[in-house]
C-alpha cells in the first residue's frame, strides 16, 4: 500500500487548500470565456458534511439486467416453448450476508459483502423516446439529456474540477477500460467522457487496457531513465538559453512550463508505481483477475490508495457486446456474473482492509436495465431493438432480457459513509417491472453521489453567461436515506 | 477535545469561496437596492452603474469604487452603514448582511462585468450598418489603412509603438498563420537574402497563392466554426451531413464570403446543408435543442457572432436578445408551424418567422420555406448589415494578431477596443467583394502584422491593444509540422474531398466509358410507371482498398447513390452531374453501387449514368460505369437515417437508353474534369485538416465538433504535456523522422543541429542553444538522440506558440 494518503487524515484539509487556490484562479479568468465559479443565488453554496473523497465507479456499460443481477424476481429456468411474456429472471435468487436480502447466482462473492452495500432498486431514467446507450451514458454520466448547447462535463470533471486532486502529482480524473477509437459509437463516447466546458485540464486520463497502464506513466518505450531525465534536461537548457526568452509573454511560457513539469513529476514519480498491476503480489493479482474488468479494479484500488480523486472502471461498451445483450442473454450475463463477481467483492474487502472504504464511495451502476418483453417503459414510443421476436423460446439464444427497460434499475454504493447492509425502494415483482417506491430519477442520483463526495448539488458555474449546475438546474436532491 | 475535533471535521465545511457570478448575484442586486436612482439616465448625485465604466466613473464627488480594495470603497462603506442618513439606499430595510458581503467579495475580485453588459440602454449597442471610418493621416510613412488606424489608436492611449518582428520570425509566422506549414531551411535561407524591400508582402501574397496548402490550412478554422467534421455525434443515425466536399472547394475557390454564406445558409444543393440542418438527434430533445433552435444559434454565432443560447430558453439576462426573436429566426428554418416554448414549457402561441434587424426588412412569414431561407440568406449579406463582415474580420484578426479587437469574437454585442479599426476593416472587406484571401492579404501586409509579438506580462484580458500576441499552434498545425520534420503523414486522408479543382488536362486523358440505362424498354410497361423510382444496381469487386478515386452520377428527375448500403449523394434536380471522392466509401472485395432515380413523368424518363475510377492500394487502377450489366428493379425503398432501405425483390436487367442531347452535352462537359479530380495531388501531403482527430490531435486542442468553437484553448495542460511526453504518436512519428535524419550524411553535429533548428524555427541557434545541443548530441549523432533533440524543439515555448 502506498504511505501517500493517511486513512487518518481528515479529507477537508486538502479542499480547504485547494478551494483557495480556486477562488484566486477564477477571478483571474474572468470574461475569457473560462467557466467561472460562482455561488447559488446570493446565499453561500454550503457544501455539505462528506466522509468520502474518492470515488470509484464500476460502470456496467451497456445496460445491466436488475433482475439477473442485483433484483431478482420469479426464475424460470430454460425451456423450449416456454413463452417470454412469462420470463422475469433468468438466474435464480441467492442468499446473501443481509438477512432477507437475495441477489442472483452467479453473485456469490458479492452476496458476501451485501452488508457493507446499501442497495438502490429503484434508479429510473427517462425515456428519450429512442433508447441508444450513448445518450443513456451520456445523461449518466453528465447528469444532463444531450444535446445541450455547452459541451457538459462528466462527474468525474466536477469532482476534478470541485474538489481537485487528492495528491497533486496524481491525475484526478481516471478512466480505466474503455477504448475510445475503433469501437462503435466511439465519438458519442468521447463526447462525455471529457471535462466540457470545464477544459482539458479537468479531463480524463484514459486507460483503456489497465495492465498496459503502467506504459501511459512511464518514459515512452524504449527510453531508460536516464536518457529521459537527460532529454528533460536538454529541453531545459534550451528554454534557459533561447535568445528571445525575455521577449515572451511570460503567462504563455509559464503555463506551457508549468503542465510540462507536472508531467515530468508524475513520470518520475513514486506514484507512477501505482499504475503498476505487475508491483501486486501474484496471489493479489490472481484474486482480481478475471479479465479486463477484473485488472480494471485493482489499477482502481492502487490508483486510489496513491491519490486519484475520481476512477471509473468499465466493462466497456461495445454495441451488440457485454451488458448489451441483444441475444443470447442469459449465457452472456453468467459471464459477466464471473467477470464481476470477485472483483468486485475483493475491491471492498481490500478498500476495507486498509481503512480506505469509509471514505471511498464504490457505485456500481449502468444506464438502465433490461426486460424480456418492453423496451424503454409502458407507454414508449422507443423501437424494438431485440434481435428475435419470439413469442416463445425456440433456443437458448432465445433466453435472456433483450430489451431496454427505464423503469426500474439497480445500484450499489459501498462505502463512502452510505449505510451498510441496506436496501432503498422497490421494484414490481410481476411486469412491468417498475420502481414502486421511492423511485430515484438520474437528477437525484447525481445528487447523491455529489452529496457523498462533499459537493452541493446547487454547485454553479457560469459559463457563456449560463449558470450551469453540478446537478440538472441545481435541482438535484440527494436521497438522505442512502447514508448512514 | 479529541471529540470537538471530530464534530468539527465532520460539520460543515467552510463555504466555497468561488468567485461572485455576476449575472445572476449582482445584477438582481443592484438593480434591486440602486436601479431607481443610478441606472438609466438616472444620475442621482451625479452616479451611475448603468455599466461599468460609469461605475469606475464614480460620482460627483469623486470614486465610488476602488476595484480589488472593498476597504477604501465609498460604496461599501455606504451600504454597509448604520448611519440612516448616510445608508444607501436611503429607503427601505437596505441591504442584508449576506447582500453586502457579495458586493464586497465583488468589489475584492476586480469588479467583474459581464462584457458589453449595462442596466438600461444606452448599453453599448454595436451599429447595425456599415460606417464610414476617416483615415487619420500616416505617421512615420506608415500609409497603410490598418496602420495608420492602429497608430491613431496607440498615440491616442499614450502605448508604444511595437518593434518590428526579425525576418525568420515574420517568415515563420505569416507561413502558420496563411498556409499553417513551417518555411523549409530553403525557404528561410531565401527570404532572410533576400534583399528587395517589398519581399514581405510579395512573401504574404506568394503564400495566399499556393490555393491547397491555404484550403487545407483554413479547413480547420471553418471546421471548427461551422462544426463540420469527419466522424463524430450524429452521424452514426444518418443525423447530420458534413459539408467538407464543399467547404473544401469553397477555400480552393475562395468563394466570396457573401455568397459562401448564402449557400450554408439556404443551400442551392445537398452538398452544403449539414451546416443549417445542424445535428438530429435520435429520439426526444428538449425544446432548446431542437434542429430549428440549433439553427437560429448557429446562424447567430457563426455569422454574426451573437450568442442566442440564452434567449433561446428565454429572454436574455445578459444582452438584449428576447425568446421571441430566437424562435422569430428559428421559424424561418421551421418546416411547421413552431411552438414557442419558455424553459422547456410551451407557451400556447406559434413563433412567427422574422430576422434580428428588421431595420434592413424581414423575411416574409407566409413565404414557402426555401424563399424564406433565400430570403434570410439575402438579408444576413445585405450591403447595410455591417455586422455580417465586422464579425468575419474580427475573427480573421483574431487569428492573425491573436485576440480579437472584440473579445471574445462571440460577444460581438461587446464594444471593439477600436471601432475605427473594426468598421475600417469590415467596410474593405464588403468592398472587395467579401474577399477573404484579400482581406488576410491586408491585414498581413500591414506593419502592426509584422511587428514583434506582444510581451504579456499583467492582465491578458485587458481590453487594450499593444501588438500581434503569440498564439499557440493549433493542433493540425502542431501535427502538420511533425509529419513534415519526420516525413510520417498518413498516405490516405478522411476527409470525403477532392484536392484540387478540376483540371482540364487531366480530364482529356478520362474518356466517358458508360452508358445511360433504365429499366427493360416500353413494352414491360410495369418496369415505369408515371411518377416511380427506379433503382439500379450493380456489384463492384475490388482487389485491394482504393487510395483514391472518384465517382460520377447524375440522371432521371433526381437521384441518390449508395455505396454499401449507405447514402452518399444525391439531388432534386436530375441534370445535375454529382461528384464523390472514394477514398473512403469502398473496400477490398465486394462493394454494393445502387442508385435509386425518381422517375416524374408522365412519358419516358431520363436515364441514369455512373462512371467511376479509383487508384487501389497494390498500385491497380480499378473502373466501372453504368451499362446494360447492371440490374434494374422498379420502386426502391430509401430507407432511413442515411441507410438504404430493403433491396426489391424484382430484378430485371438494365437496359441501355438514349440521353436528351442537353443532358449528354453537360455530361461530357462536366463529367471528365469531375472523374479527373479522383486522381488526386500527386505527392502532396495529406494534412491533418483532412483526417479525423487522434491521440495526438486531441489532447493538442482539436474540440469534438458537436459545438461550433470560435476559440481553441490557448494553454497547455498537464494531461496535454503527458502525452507529449510518452505518447505513442509522437514518440513513433520522431522516432521515424530521426532514423532519417540520422541515415543522411552531415559534415558535422553542427551542422544538423543547425539544420533543425532552421526547419522548427526558421532561424540558426545561438552558440548557448547549439552547445548544449551539441553535448547531447555527442561526435556521432545517434537516432535516438536525434529524437530527443526533436522533441526538446518542438517543446520550447518558441515553437509551440507562433510568437
Amino acid at each position: 500500500m502506498y504511505p501517500l494518503l493517511d486513512p487518518q487524515a481528515p479529507p477537508a484539509i486538502v479542499r480547504r487548500d485547494f478551494l483557495k487556490q480556486l477562488a484566486a484562479a477564477s477571478a483571474a479568468a474572468w470574461s475569457t470565456g473560462v467557466p467561472q465559479a460562482v455561488r447559488a443565488n446570493s446565499a453561500p453554496v454550503a457544501h455539505p458534511p462528506a466522509k468520502a473523497d474518492a470515488c470509484i465507479l464500476l460502470w456496467m456499460a451497456g445496460g445491466m439486467a436488475a433482475p439477473d443481477t442485483f433484483d431478482p424476481k420469479r426464475y424460470l429456468p430454460f425451456e423450449k416453448g416456454l413463452e417470454v411474456a412469462r420470463m422475469l429472471s433468468t438466474f435464480p435468487a441467492i442468499d446473501t450476508a443481509v438477512d432477507g436480502l437475495k441477489i442472483c447466482q452467479g453473485l456469490e462473492q458479492i452476496a458476501q459483502v451485501m452488508d457493507r452495500a446499501t442497495l438502490l432498486r429503484s434508479a429510473v431514467q427517462p425515456d428519450l423516446g429512442s433508447i441508444l446507450h450513448s445518450r443513456h451514458q451520456y445523461h449518466w454520466h453528465t447528469g444532463y439529456v444531450p444535446p445541450q448547447t455547452v459541451a457538459c462535463p462528466h462527474l468525474g470533471a466536477w469532482m476534478a474540477k470541485v474538489l481537485g486532486p487528492r495528491n497533486p502529482v496524481m491525475p484526478a480524473f481516471i478512466n480505466i477500460g474503455q477504448r475510445l477509437e475503433g469501437v462503435g459509437e466511439s465519438e458519442e463516447l468521447k463526447a462525455f467522457t471529457t471535462a466540457g466546458f470545464f477544459g482539458a485540464e479537468f479531463g480524463p486520463l484514459n486507460l483503456p487496457f489497465p495492465e498496459e497502464a503502467a506504459v501511459s506513466v512511464r518514459p515512452p518505450p524504449g527510453m531508460d531513465a536516464g536518457r529521459f531525465a537527460n532529454r528533460d534536461r536538454l529541453f531545459r537548457q534550451l528554454v534557459d538559453a533561447n535568445p528571445d526568452r525575455d521577449r515572451m509573454s511570460d503567462y504563455q511560457r509559464q503555463s506551457l512550463l508549468r503542465s510540462m513539469d507536472n508531467a515530468y513529476r508524475l513520470l518520475s514519480s513514486k506514484e507512477r508505481e501505482a499504475f503498476d498491476l505487475t508491483r501486486e503480489s501474484p496471489e493479489v493479482q490472481a484474486q482480481y483477475d478475471t479479465g479486463r474488468f477484473g485488472r480494471g479494479c485493482l489499477l482502481a484500488r492502487r490508483l486510489v490508495e496513491a491519490g486519484a480523486r475520481f476512477v471509473e472502471v468499465t466493462t466497456e461498451y461495445v454495441p451488440f457486446l457485454h451488458w448489451d445483450t441483444h441475444k443470447d442473454g442469459h449465457e452472456t450475463v453468467a459471464r459477466l456474473h464471473r467477470e464481476i463477481d470477485r472483483p468486485i467483492a475483493t475491491l471492498v474487502r481490500d478498500l476495507e482492509a486498509r481503512g480506505l472504504l469509509e471514505r471511498t464511495l464504490v457505485i456500481v451502476a449502468s444506464e438502465f436495465s433490461r426486460d424480456a418483453m418492453m423496451e424503454g417503459r409502458p407507454g414508449s414510443t422507443a423501437n424494438d431493438q431485440a434481435t428475435f421476436k419470439v413469442d416463445t423460446l425456440g433456443e437458448m439464444a432465445h433466453y435472456g432480457l433483450h430489451r431496454h427497460f427505464t423503469g426500474g434499475t439497480s445500484v450499489v454504493f459501498f462505502g463512502g459513509g452510505t449505510k451498510r447492509g441496506y436496501v432503498h425502494g422497490r421494484t414490481a415483482d410481476e411486469r412491468p417491472l417498475l420502481a414502486i417506491k421511492d423511485p430515484v430519477t438520474v437528477r437525484d442520483l447525481h445528487a447523491t453521489i455529489m452529496a457523498a463526495m462533499g459537493i452541493s448539488p446547487q454547485t454553479e458555474f457560469s459559463i457563456e453567461g449560463r449558470p450551469f449546475y453540478v446537478t440538472e438546474d441545481g435541482k438535484g436532491r440527494p436521497v438522505r436515506e442512502l447514508f448512514a | 477535545m479529541k471529540l470537538s475535533l471530530r464534530l468539527l471535521l465532520l460539520g460543515w465545511v467552510a463555504p466555497l469561496s468561488a468567485a461572485v457570478d455576476f449575472n445572476h448575484q449582482i445584477v438582481p442586486l443592484l438593480r434591486k437596492h440602486c436601479g431607481e436612482c443610478h441606472t438609466g439616465d438616472k444620475l442621482k448625485g451625479g452616479f451611475s452603474l448603468n455599466d461599468r465604466s460609469a461605475l469606475l466613473h464614480g460620482s460627483e464627488n469623486g470614486p465610488v469604487v476602488a476595484p480589488g480594495k472593498p476597504e477604501q470603497s465609498l460604496l461599501l462603506q455606504l451600504v454597509a452603514s448604520t448611519d440612516r442618513d448616510e445608508r444607501m439606499p436611503p429607503k427601505g430595510d437596505g441591504l442584508s448582511a449576506a447582500e453586502v458581503s457579495l458586493l464586497r467579495q465583488w468589489i475584492a475580485e476586480g469588479l467583474p462585468w459581464e462584457p458589453g453588459f449595462a442596466f438600461q440602454a444606452p448599453a453599448y449597442e454595436p451599429p447595425l450598418k456599415p460606417r464610414a471610418v476617416p483615415l487619420p493621416p500616416p505617421v512615420a510613412g506608415r500609409d497603410h489603412p490598418v496602420d495608420r488606424l492602429v497608430d491613431a489608436y496607440l498615440a491616442k492611449h499614450n502605448l508604444p509603438r511595437p518593434p518590428p518582428a526579425s525576418d525568420a520570425t515574420f517568415l515563420r509566422r505569416a507561413h502558420l498563420d496563411l498556409i499553417g506549414l513551417l518555411p523549409s531551411p530553403e525557404e528561410v535561407a531565401a527570404f532572410v537574402q533576400d534583399p528587395a524591400p517589398d519581399k514581405r508582402t510579395r512573401l504574404v501574397h506568394a503564400l495566399l497563392a499556393r490555393d491547397t496548402d491555404y484550403a487545407e490550412h483554413w479547413l480547420t478554422f471553418w471546421n471548427d466554426l461551422l462544426r463540420n467534421d469527419y466522424g463524430g455525434t450524429g452521424f452514426i443515425t444518418g443525423g447530420r451531413r458534413q459539408i467538407s466536399q464543399w467547404l473544401h472547394e469553397a477555400l480552393l475557390t475562395n468563394k466570396p464570403f457573401d455568397q459562401f454564406a448564402r449557400e450554408l445558409i439556404a443551400p442551392p444543393g445537398d452538398e452544403s446543408r449539414g451546416f443549417s440542418d445542424g445535428i438530429k438527434w435520435r429520439g426526444e430533445v428538449s425544446a432548446g435543442q431542437t434542429v430549428e433552435i440549433q439553427f437560429a444559434q448557429s446562424v447567430g454565432q457563426s455569422f454574426l457572432g451573437l450568442n442566442l443560447k440564452c434567449a433561446s430558453c428565454h429572454d436574455s439576462f445578459v444582452d438584449r436578445w428576447k425568446l421571441d426573436e430566437a424562435y422569430g429566426l428559428a421559424a424561418i428554418y421551421a418546416e411547421k408551424p413552431l411552438e414557442v416554448n419558455r424553459c422547456d414549457q410551451p407557451l400556447g402561441r406559434t413563433a412567427r418567422p422574422a430576422w434580428l434587424f428588421p431595420e434592413l426588412g424581414n423575411v416574409d412569414p407566409e413565404a414557402p420555406r426555401a424563399e424564406r431561407l433565400r430570403q434570410l440568406a439575402a438579408l444576413m449579406t445585405h450591403p447595410e448589415n455591417g455586422r455580417f463582415p465586422r464579425t468575419l474580420v474580427n475573427r480573421l484578426w483574431h487569428r492573425l494578431m491573436g485576440r480579437g479587437i472584440v473579445h471574445p469574437l462571440d460577444a460581438m454585442q461587446s464594444e471593439p477596443w477600436s471601432a475605427d479599426l473594426l468598421d475600417a476593416l469590415a467596410n474593405h472587406f464588403q468592398q472587395t467583394g467579401y474577399d477573404v484571401k484579400r482581406t488576410l492579404a491586408h491585414l498581413a501586409t500591414s506593419q502592426i502584422y509584422q511587428a514583434r509579438s506582444e510581451v504579456l506580462r499583467g492582465d491578458a484580458n485587458a481590453p487594450v491593444f499593444a501588438g500581434p500576441r503569440a498564439k499557440r499552434l493549433t493542433a493540425e498545425q502542431f501535427v502538420d509540422a511533425v509529419w513534415q520534420l519526420t516525413g510520417t503523414a498518413p498516405q490516405k486522408m478522411d476527409a470525403p474531398v477532392f484536392r484540387r479543382l478540376p483540371d482540364a488536362a487531366a480530364a482529356a486523358s478520362l474518356p466517358l466509358t458508360g452508358q445511360w440505362i433504365w429499366g427493360p424498354p416500353a413494352p414491360s410497361a410495369q418496369a415505369k410507371p408515371d411518377g416511380e423510382n427506379g433503382l439500379l444496381r450493380t456489384d463492384w469487386k475490388l482487389a485491394a482498398e482504393p487510395v483514391s478515386g472518384a465517382a460520377i452520377v447524375t440522371g432521371g428527375d433526381g437521384f441518390t447513390l449508395y455505396l454499401n448500403g449507405r447514402r452518399i449523394t444525391g439531388s432534386d434536380r436530375g441534370e445535375h452531374v454529382a461528384a464523390v471522392p472514394l477514398h473512403d466509401k469502398l473496400k477490398a472485395g465486394s462493394n454494393q453501387v445502387v442508385v435509386i432515380a425518381r422517375h416524374a413523368g408522365p412519358g419516358p424518363g431520363a436515364g441514369v449514368y455512373f462512371q467511376a475510377e479509383v487508384r487501389l492500394a497494390d498500385g491497380t487502377v480499378a473502373t466501372l460505369h453504368s451499362d446494360a450489366a447492371w440490374q434494374f428493379s422498379p420502386g426502391g425503398n430509401a430507407g432511413r437515417e442515411g441507410r438504404l432501405g430493403a433491396l426489391p425483390k424484382n430484378v430485371q436487367p438494365a437496359s441501355v437508353v438514349a440521353a436528351s442531347p442537353a443532358r449528354a452535352e453537360a455530361l461530357a462537359r462536366q463529367g471528365p474534369p469531375l472523374l479527373a479530380q479522383g486522381r488526386g495531388p500527386a505527392g502532396r501531403m495529406v494534412r491533418a485538416s483532412l483526417v479525423k482527430s487522434d491521440f495526438l490531435m486531441r489532447p493538442l486542442g482539436r474540440p469534438n465538433r458537436d459545438q461550433i468553437v470560435s476559440m481553441r484553448p490557448e494553454e497547455l495542460t498537464t494531461l496535454e504535456a503527458l502525452d507529449l511526453a510518452n505518447g505513442q504518436t509522437l514518440t513513433r512519428a520522431l522516432e521515424q523522422g530521426a532514423a532519417r535524419l540520422a541515415a543522411q550524411p552531415w559534415p558535422d553535429p553542427a551542422a544538423l543541429i543547425n539544420h533543425l533548428y532552421t526547419r522548427t524555427l526558421a532561424r540558426p541557434p545561438e552558440p548557448s542553444e547549439r552547445r548544449a545541443a551539441a553535448e547531447l548530441l555527442g561526435p556521432q549523432p545517434t537516432a535516438p538522440a536525434i529524437a530527443d533533440l526533436l522533441w526538446a524543439l518542438l517543446m520550447q515555448p518558441e515553437f509551440v506558440y507562433v510568437h
